[in-house]
């Protein structure tokens, strides 16, 4: 028992190193020297560390610029979501109305349907009032989110209905009930849903890659993408110091919150 | 008097209600029912966009895809990848998560570093493999020659790249699979297996008689959703390979996109979305009989 332990310690460990692995190689290609990311053995630690893969890449390409863009297009997407998911959230779950299941159902159901099969028809409905090749037209599918209509509906059900009609009683609106009763009191959910959504569009890149023509509006996963010359490059400090400065903010920000994150993702199953 | 209280307020409710769901059912009956509708239309006709014209083409879209080797690759390498990803990771991810069941120091920061590729690009995490990939200097080859083995082709040669693909996919969803079987096991009350210990049952045993079909409904959900994610496959295809060597990592999504916006075959491009929906509501059909079957009550 005790010897099946520190076996079994010892292959999570192994294996949380070949994980680590791909991490640590594209850290270390991106501040090595040039003539230490080619060398044979190869050279675990650096011979000294240099910025110069950083200066280059950020010569060849406006990496503030995408990040404004991911920025933008995620902080939109979170925003009206959850805002648009709250009130929806909060009808489904208070109100009795005539084609309640069946608006409801309409919305899971896109569910069934991702991105990848609607793609093609959503670029040629969009087209025609020129929404390719904008903010707008980036945003069209993750204006709202089934998930978040779900899942705020689910946490609305099981706030006490008192608590509603007492906020009625006392003269509150609707509108005002759902700002500053219901949200307060589902914050969790709020937040879960919010850390979700700001996630998949952050790394969102198949519909992006296809509105997007301009380098002007390139989010962070299409500029890393185009950033990567498929023919023989074998310039790869400057590459890895993109990937670094691609995906360093949100391995930071899950640094800090990885409880927060991985039960969200795990709990919900959205991903 | 209180009757018609009562109904005012219901009407009431009946205007917010509708208001308050407006939003979502507005933008999603735009940009999301209405595509759907439009994509199986689409794929009955010719859409030739610039000119705004369409051509009624009964099935012949769908005849033609029969008959289209690349498309029929592409389905083959999809269905292939789909085949070997959902159980590799799934199994995985199963024993990762009984070793993670006993309790050691620094359980959460292991946990972390397995999820970590789960919350990163999948684009940025490809090109980190692609250089990780590279037959000179990659890092992996390096490896290789350090142990006196024979470096590999890789993304290079036809038979290796969708292999390839599939390996940096499994280091992508492990995570995932890891952290549901870890909260499947915990849901096992204790009792049963101090009960087989008790009565002798040594761990592999006990693994596989009360551990592995307690957990047939996490398989099911991890099977089932992880196939539907898989039938989606296109970030890492277009960053590794971009469907190469020779068509070898051709996949379905691809594919569409290769016919849509650089060939600009909308209706062909739809009529194979169709076909991938087909494939997607195949799997939802199955989870909705299984996850009948494999109910669990404690």
């Amino acid at each position: 028992m005790r010897l099946g332990r520190v076996v079994a310690y010892l292959l999570i460990g192994l294996g949380a190193v070949v994980m680590m692995l791909p991490f640590y190689w594209m850290v270390i290609t991106a501040v090595s020297p040039a003539p230490d990311i080619i060398a044979f053995p190869p050279k675990w630690i650096p011979s000294h560390l240099t910025l110069d893969h950083f200066r280059e890449a950020a010569a060849k390409a406006p990496w503030l610029l995408y990040y404004k863009n991911s920025l933008v297009v995620a902080t939109a997407s979170v925003g009206l979501s959850v805002l648009f998911g709250l009130f929806a959230g909060y009808a489904f779950a208070v109100y009795k109305f005539p084609l309640q299941n069946f608006s409801f159902l309409l919305i899971l159901g896109t569910l069934m349907v991702p991105v990848q099969v609607t793609s093609v028809s959503l670029y040629v409905f969009l087209a025609k009032f020129n929404w390719v090749d904008t903010y707008a037209g980036i945003l069209a599918p993750n204006f709202a989110s089934a998930f978040g209509v779900f899942l705020i509906r689910q946490a609305i059900k099981n706030i006490p209905m008192d608590l509603i009609d007492a906020a009625r009683i006392d003269g509150a609106g609707e509108v005002r009930i759902v700002t500053t009763v219901v949200a307060p009191l589902i914050k969790a959910t709020l937040a879960t849903v919010a850390m979700l959504l700001f996630l998949s569009s952050w790394n969102d890149f198949l519909w992006p890659v296809i509105v997007i023509n301009s380098q002007r509006l390139r989010t962070l996963p299409v500029g890393i993408a185009l950033f990567k010359d498929p023919y023989g490059n074998i310039n790869y400090g400057p590459l890895m110091a993109g990937t670094v400065i691609t995906v360093g903010p949100m391995l930071l920000a899950y640094a800090f919150s990885q409880r927060f994150m991985i039960r969200g993702i795990a709990t919900t199953g959205f991903r | 008097m209180l009757r018609a209280f009562a109904g005012r307020i219901h009407r009431r409710h009946y205007l917010h209600a509708y208001l308050f769901i407006a939003p979502v059912i507005v933008l999603f009956g735009l940009f999301r029912v209405w595509p759907s509708l439009q994509t199986l239309y689409y794929s009955f006709f010719k859409v030739e966009l610039l000119k705004g014209r369409l051509t009624y083409l009964g099935l012949q879209n769908f005849a033609a895809l029969a008959h289209d080797e690349i498309f029929r690759a592409a389905t083959l390498h999809t269905l292939i990848y789909a085949a070997a990803i959902v159980p590799i990771a799934a199994a995985l991810g199963m024993i990762l998560a009984v070793l993670f069941n006993e309790r050691f120091p620094l359980t959460e920061l292991f946990k972390a570093i397995y999820f970590a590729p789960m919350v990163t690009s999948t684009v940025a995490a490809a090109v980190v493999w692609w250089w990780l990939y590279n037959p000179q200097y990659g890092l992996f080859n390096v490896i290789l020659k350090l142990m006196h083995l024979p470096g590999q082709p890789w993304l290079l040669s036809s038979r290796m790249a969708l292999p390839s693909v599939i390996l940096f996919s499994v280091w992508k969803t492990l995570g995932y699979n890891l952290v549901i079987y870890l909260a499947g096991l915990q849901a096992i009350p204790r009792e049963y297996d101090e009960a087989a210990t008790i009565d002798g049952a040594g761990s592999l045993q006990r693994f596989r008689r009360i551990t592995l079909p307690l957990l047939a409904p996490t398989t099911t959900f991890v099977f089932i959703y992880n196939s539907i994610f898989a039938f989606q496959v296109f970030d890492q295809v277009y960053v590794l390979t971009g469907g190469g060597p020779a068509r070898a990592t051709n996949v379905v999504v691809l594919e569409l996109y290769k016919q849509a916006f650089q060939a600009f075959q909308f209706g062909y491009a739809s009529a194979e979305a169709m076909v991938l929906f087909v494939f997607i509501l195949g799997v939802t059909v199955l989870q909705y009989v299984y996850s009948r079957r494999f109910e669990v009550v404690y």
